[in-house]
């Protein structure tokens, strides 16, 4: 190549040998700058055009084709309102029959001009570019095809302007072609690389899609509740997850294709389908709280949710569907309404047991009493001591018979009662119940000592009950105490209070601690400590209607602490 | 001369019977007029069926009423000498065995002027009836009819 025409012209004048070295340094400098433009296409055509306009010079013009067009890619001259001329042309695409000859440098090798004949020319170029070249003072040209890798990429031109300078020679020849040799290379690379570099694009966003889309199908596959999509217009199915296939004791394989009538009884496909319709006539989401599916292991509760998916028009072009499996759920609520219906029906029996408690177990005891207070007012002359003495003993019975049911009626009364919480102060009630006691024995010196300000969320009436059944206690048991004391404080553990009543009264031994909050259960004979038994089992219900609880501490002798919660506590 | 008298609806025997010797207890001596059920107290209001002659001059001063009654219970007695123009000025005191808040509540809403309790305790029972036939034979003064 280059060493060719080296060796041929070995034989010419000194200033022709210069030119050959000249030429050669230049081709290797822009071989060089061609392989450092390979990355960007554009830079290098117009890297080409330039090189070889200045070690032509005067123009270049680099064309290139694509099937039957050429297109001018790039110019460079040495005065740049010359190239401006054909500024127009650049990245137009022409024929290759309008372009006489470039088609004849790409069909037989470059053409040579070394002088324009210009009318000549006419026949073979259109008059604008006859135009151009003679307002360019255009004196001869070389149009070089760009060959490489067997392929005709397109075509370089080069120009001499004026007369200024020697016309174009044999040798100007041998350099274009060598240097359009090696832009074709180059050119040829970059479009490799381009096509290397998009390829390589392609594959990582396909790579990419693909990890996207494996992401998503494991998600879908791997979601506990079954998914399915169905196509809007035929709403057979194209997609069920594992869940899916788990739920319905179906494969996908037998799944796909097929529609709900294909798979489930005709009533149940006609409500799957209608609520499809449904979903995708308004284009939202459609809850259906729930619906019983015909499955292989029996029939099953869904509440599903139906959405459209819609294509990029907008339209709905599939329908998407998760149904959780509701009938562990549904069983559970079945029971647990059956346990409530229990549970009011209970109630209803109790209120109905109480009201007639209410009503007609005092009835006859009042009569006993007040039978009994005739015999003795009007028998009176017919009773001895000890008959009045046995009428005394019916009546205290029939009375104490009235108190326990009295007793009994509140601890029912303390069940049945809704519970309301309200801002409760513990220490002014406890200020009013202990001077009820005092107002009813005002001999007796108790020792009083509330903390100020205990507080409790609980219903009024209820905390009352409790408060006055423990106070009592306390008012009761220390009445053959010497200097009796009752206190009421409160302690916090874990942000809960724990209230407390205690007192220094006879207390109770340890060992029945767990009979103290049993009904009818009592530690002192009444002739001593008289009491129905009931107060602390009352005691007890009312601190579990608060979710709290009650416990006490005491020994005999010592006096006794009744501790209490009035809400839940933790830890 | 209107004759005022009270009435006593009561069904139980033993009741009806010591109410009235609290009321001699008592040294009151106003006529009682006793009814068993509540449907027998409206026909005696109303001077229907049995009642149908009643003297219009008998006038009841109070009517002590019973809750639990056969056929036609306290409340609803209650509640149709409220609605009736002829009645519902009576004063009515509900006497009764129950405490429960409920009873008393109705009670009160269905424009009963007093809720009392029956006492087992029969010198408190006698106590309570003396009280009540101060406040509505002797204290209180009726609207006018």
């Amino acid at each position: 190549m280059s060493c060719v025409y080296i060796a041929r012209r070995m034989d010419d004048g000194t200033s022709q040998v210069k030119r050959f070295r000249d030429g050669l340094r230049l081709v290797s400098m822009v071989v060089q700058a061609f392989a450092a433009t390979t990355s960007d296409y554009r830079r290098l055509l117009d890297t080409i055009a330039r090189n070889i306009a200045e070690a032509i010079p005067d123009s270049c013009m680099v064309m290139l084709r694509s099937g039957e067009l050429l297109t001018l890619v790039a110019i460079h001259d040495g005065a740049p309102d010359a190239a401006e001329r054909f500024r127009d042309d650049v990245n137009r695409p022409t024929p290759l029959r309008e372009a006489s000859i470039s088609a004849e440098a790409l069909a037989r090798g470059p053409v040579f001009l070394p002088k324009i004949d210009y009318d000549a020319l006419r026949t073979q170029m259109r008059p604008t570019t006859i135009e151009r070249l003679r307002a360019g003072d255009v004196t001869g040209m070389l149009v070089v095809p760009l060959a490489t890798r067997g392929e005709l990429i397109g075509v370089v031109w080069v120009m001499r302007r004026g007369s200024a300078r020697p016309p174009l020679d044999e040798l100007d020849l041998e350099i274009v072609k060598d240097l359009a040799n090696h832009a074709a290379l180059a050119i040829s690379n970059a479009r490799l690389f381009a096509q290397l570099e998009h390829s390589e694009r392609l594959r990582m966003a396909e790579e990419r899609a693909v990890q996207a889309s494996s992401l998503l199908d494991a998600i879908v596959e791997n979601i506990p509740d079954m998914v399915f999509v169905k196509d809007a217009d035929t709403l057979s199915f194209v997609r069920l997850n594992r869940a899916g296939e788990v739920l319905l004791g179906v494969s996908r394989e037998e799944m796909i294709g097929k529609t709900d009538f294909d798979l489930f009884p005709r009533t149940e496909a006609e409500f799957f389908v209608a609520k499809d319709r449904e979903t995708l006539a308004s284009g939202a989401l459609v809850d259906i709280g729930e619906e019983p599916i015909h499955t292989r292991g029996g029939v099953r509760w869904l509440h599903t949710k139906k959405v459209p998916l819609f294509d990029s028009v907008g339209r709905p072009r599939y329908l998407l569907g998760i149904s959780h499996d509701i009938t562990e759920y549904k069983g559970v609520v079945g029971e647990l309404s059956a346990a409530k219906l229990a549970a009011e029906s209970a109630n209803r029996e109790l209120e109905a047991f109480s009201y007639s408690v209410a009503h007609d177990l005092r009835t006859p005891l009042r009569a006993i009493d007040g039978f009994s207070q005739a015999l003795l007012e009007d028998y009176s002359a017919k009773l001895d001591g000890e008959g009045k003495r046995h009428l005394g003993r019916v009546r205290d019975a029939a009375q104490r018979m009235a108190e326990l049911i009295d007793d009994l009626l509140k601890l029912s009364r303390v069940s049945r009662t809704e519970l309301r919480r309200d801002r409760v102060d513990l220490s002014a009630l406890a200020h009013t119940l202990l001077a009820a006691h005092q107002r009813l024995e005002p001999d007796r010196a108790v020792e009083v000592a509330i903390a100020d300000g205990i507080a409790a969320d609980a219903d009024p009436q209820l905390v009352s009950i409790l408060l006055d059944n423990l106070l009592s206690n306390a008012w009761k048991f220390t009445s053959r105490t010497p200097r009796p004391r009752i206190e009421l404080g409160a302690t916090k553990e874990n942000g809960a209070l724990t209230y407390y009543v205690r007192d220094n009264g006879v207390g109770f031994d340890m060992a029945y601690r767990d009979k103290l909050f049993g009904v009818f259960q009592r530690l002192h004979p009444e002739t001593e400590y008289p009491g129905t038994g009931i107060g602390l089992a009352t005691v007890a219900r009312i601190a579990q209607r608060h979710r709290g609880r009650v416990w006490a501490d005491g020994a005999p002798g010592r006096g006794a602490t009744f501790y209490f919660t009035l809400m839940e506590h933790h830890g | 001369m209107d004759e005022r008298v009270i009435v006593l609806v009561e069904d139980n025997a033993n009741d009806e019977e010591l109410m009235l010797r609290a009321f001699r207890k008592s040294n009151i001596l106003n006529r009682v007029v006793v009814v068993r059920d509540g449907a027998e107290a409206l026909d005696y209001f109303f001077s229907r069926g049995a009642y149908a002659n009643r003297s219009a001059s008998e006038v009841a001063q109070v009517v002590l009423l019973d809750l639990k009654l056969p056929k036609v219970d306290g409340l609803d007695v209650l509640r149709a000498l409220r609605a009736d123009e002829r009645t519902r000025l009576i004063p009515i005191v509900v006497l009764t065995s129950s405490a429960e808040e409920q009873d008393m509540v109705r009670s009160y809403c269905l424009g009963a002027n007093s809720y009392v309790r029956k006492p087992i305790d029969f010198t408190q029972f006698v106590e309570a009836v003396r009280q009540l036939g101060l406040y509505w034979l002797v204290i209180n003064r009726a609207a006018p009819a």
